[in-house]
């Protein structure tokens, strides 16, 4: 298992960086008007009406964005939460931390490509 | 005269004939205002406790021997004045680091690390003497010379958090230094140096916590060479999946 | 002061002399600069939970317009608006620290060509950021398309 860590460690870094620098720059458009600006009032909700968002979200365009917002912050996720791990002691422990941390997030990847896919 | 500033050292000990575990002793030295920590751990060994243990040599941050932790810091204890500490200065041995004795750690595990990223100039073919030297540009310097500023002080892995609960990284300095040699025009041995890095003791090892290079007493920037090295990491492993054998011969 | 790996820094062939086992750096995980890096790392519980809240949202959105319009309607919930002001702390934190730290991760060669200087990544990045939260916060909120 840490051979293939070991073997994965170059893509697994780069699903790990694009989830900083593409999620958050997703996300934070994202937060900012479907989790916080119509919520709260300050956004008009005429946007987000069913058959808008689902025409938007259907485009390649619009599935590749939606794909890689929900993936991408996954995998940072994972990967940082590994090196908490590794952080609070569990270095010893990290050949076995890693691969479900990792599992999860090929689990969120997938699912994440059929949400998009079934649009 | 200037006023003497009175502080209070206390001092990891520990004698392994002696000591289950480090202690501490506290002494009270008269600093004059422009000595360093140094000057006040010499004042102790000399002048209160001949049994005190530490190392120094060069007195001018160049040999990188005289690295502890002051406060809580990785400091050459050299560089740091007494007047800009607190009226205590509590001076540990580095962090991260066997202790043999009171403040001295255990160096040979940095020097396999540093020998294992091979920190020499690697060539196909060593030039003939006749065929004259192997010239550089400025610019081509320029590339890696803040890398190759290193003194192997250790502040580097006293401070990094990785180094203390991954055994097998292969840690700041040494990455550095190997990765200064990746980027030297002079230099065939990048290739050679990619998997080691890609290895046990891996670069990505490395969480960014960026706190090599805030503790650096050359300006070298450790956890930059590192991250570098990732990048040219990933590049070699996307050549290697698009050109099987990194589209070598 | 807490115990590093017992083998942390020790060398292949063990020593004569018994030593004392290493330290953690004193100050880790939450003194002095350490505080940002433990909490940029912890970030990471933030993301893994908002990509799979992200990812739940599309997939009502395949499950029909009640489904869609319950889900969004729930939004409004005070623990989802707790969360989501969490998330979007996090979110402008990992930004700005990550965005600070990149242009030095650039090798000074990517074959023959040379990334631009530091504060002009920087730049291109805030531009990025800042282009892209508009376009798509206007794109989402109905202003375009």
């Amino acid at each position: 298992m840490k051979h293939l860590l070991l073997k994965l460690e170059p893509f697994i870094w780069l699903m790990f960086g694009q989830g900083i620098l593409l999620g958050t720059i997703l996300l934070t458009g994202w937060l900012l008007v479907v989790n916080l600006g119509v919520p709260l009032g300050v956004v008009s909700d005429a946007g987000l009406e069913y058959e808008r968002a689902h025409g938007l979200a259907s485009t390649l365009i619009g599935k590749l964005v939606l794909a890689a917002l929900c993936a991408l912050p996954i995998w940072k996720g994972a990967h940082h939460m590994r090196h908490v791990f590794i952080d609070a002691g569990g270095g010893d422990r990290d050949a076995v931390i890693a691969p479900i941390l990792y599992l999860i997030a090929t689990v969120g990847t997938v699912l994440s490509i059929l949400a998009v896919v079934r649009l | 005269m200037a006023e003497m500033l009175i502080k209070k050292f206390v001092v990891t000990r520990f004698d392994p004939d002696q000591d289950d575990v480090p202690r501490t002793e506290t002494y009270e030295v008269p600093c004059h205002p422009d000595w360093k920590v140094l000057d006040g751990l010499n004042h102790i060994k000399d002048e209160i406790d001949p049994t005190l243990a530490h190392r120094w040599s060069c007195r001018m941050a160049v040999c990188g021997s005289c690295g502890m932790n002051v406060n809580g810091e990785p400091t050459l204890t050299c560089k740091k004045a007494v007047r800009d500490l607190p009226d205590t200065i509590e001076v540990t041995p580095l962090s991260n680091f066997p202790v043999v004795r009171d403040l001295v750690v255990e160096l040979e595990g940095f020097m396999d690390k540093l020998k294992s990223v091979k920190p020499w100039i690697i060539r196909a073919k060593e030039k003939a003497v006749e065929e004259g030297p192997t010239r550089q540009s400025p610019e081509e310097l320029e590339e890696f010379k803040q890398f190759s500023m290193c003194i192997n002080c250790m502040l580097c892995y006293a401070a990094c958090p990785v180094v203390a609960n991954e055994p097998e990284f292969i840690g700041p300095a040494a990455i550095a230094l190997g990765h200064r040699y990746s980027i030297d025009s002079r230099d065939e041995g990048a290739a050679e140096r990619n998997e080691i890095f890609r290895g046990e003791g891996t670069v990505f090892s490395c969480s960014y916590a960026n706190e090599c290079s805030e503790v650096c007493p050359k300006n070298v920037d450790p956890a930059a060479a590192v991250n570098q090295a990732k990048f040219n990491a990933v590049i070699d492993w996307a050549t290697g999946l698009v050109l099987p054998r990194g589209g070598k011969e | 002061m807490a115990n590093a790996h017992p083998h942390a820094m020790a060398p292949a062939k063990p020593g004569k002399t018994r030593t004392a086992p290493p330290q953690r750096p004193p100050k880790f995980p939450t003194g002095g600069r350490y505080l940002a890096y433990t909490l940029f790392d912890w970030t990471g519980l933030i993301y893994l939970l908002l990509g799979f809240l992200v990812l739940k949202t599309i997939w009502t959105l395949g499950d029909g317009q009640a489904a869609w319009d319950a889900q969004i309607a729930s939004f409004s919930h005070p623990a989802y608006i707790a969360f989501h002001i969490l998330s979007f702390i996090s979110v402008v934190f990992v930004g700005v620290r990550f965005f600070r730290l990149f242009p030095k991760a650039q090798p000074p060669r990517i074959g023959p060509a040379k990334p631009p200087p530091a504060p002009v990544i920087l730049g291109m990045l805030y531009t990025v950021w800042i282009g892209a939260t508009v376009l798509f916060g206007a794109i989402l909120a109905g202003g375009i398309f």
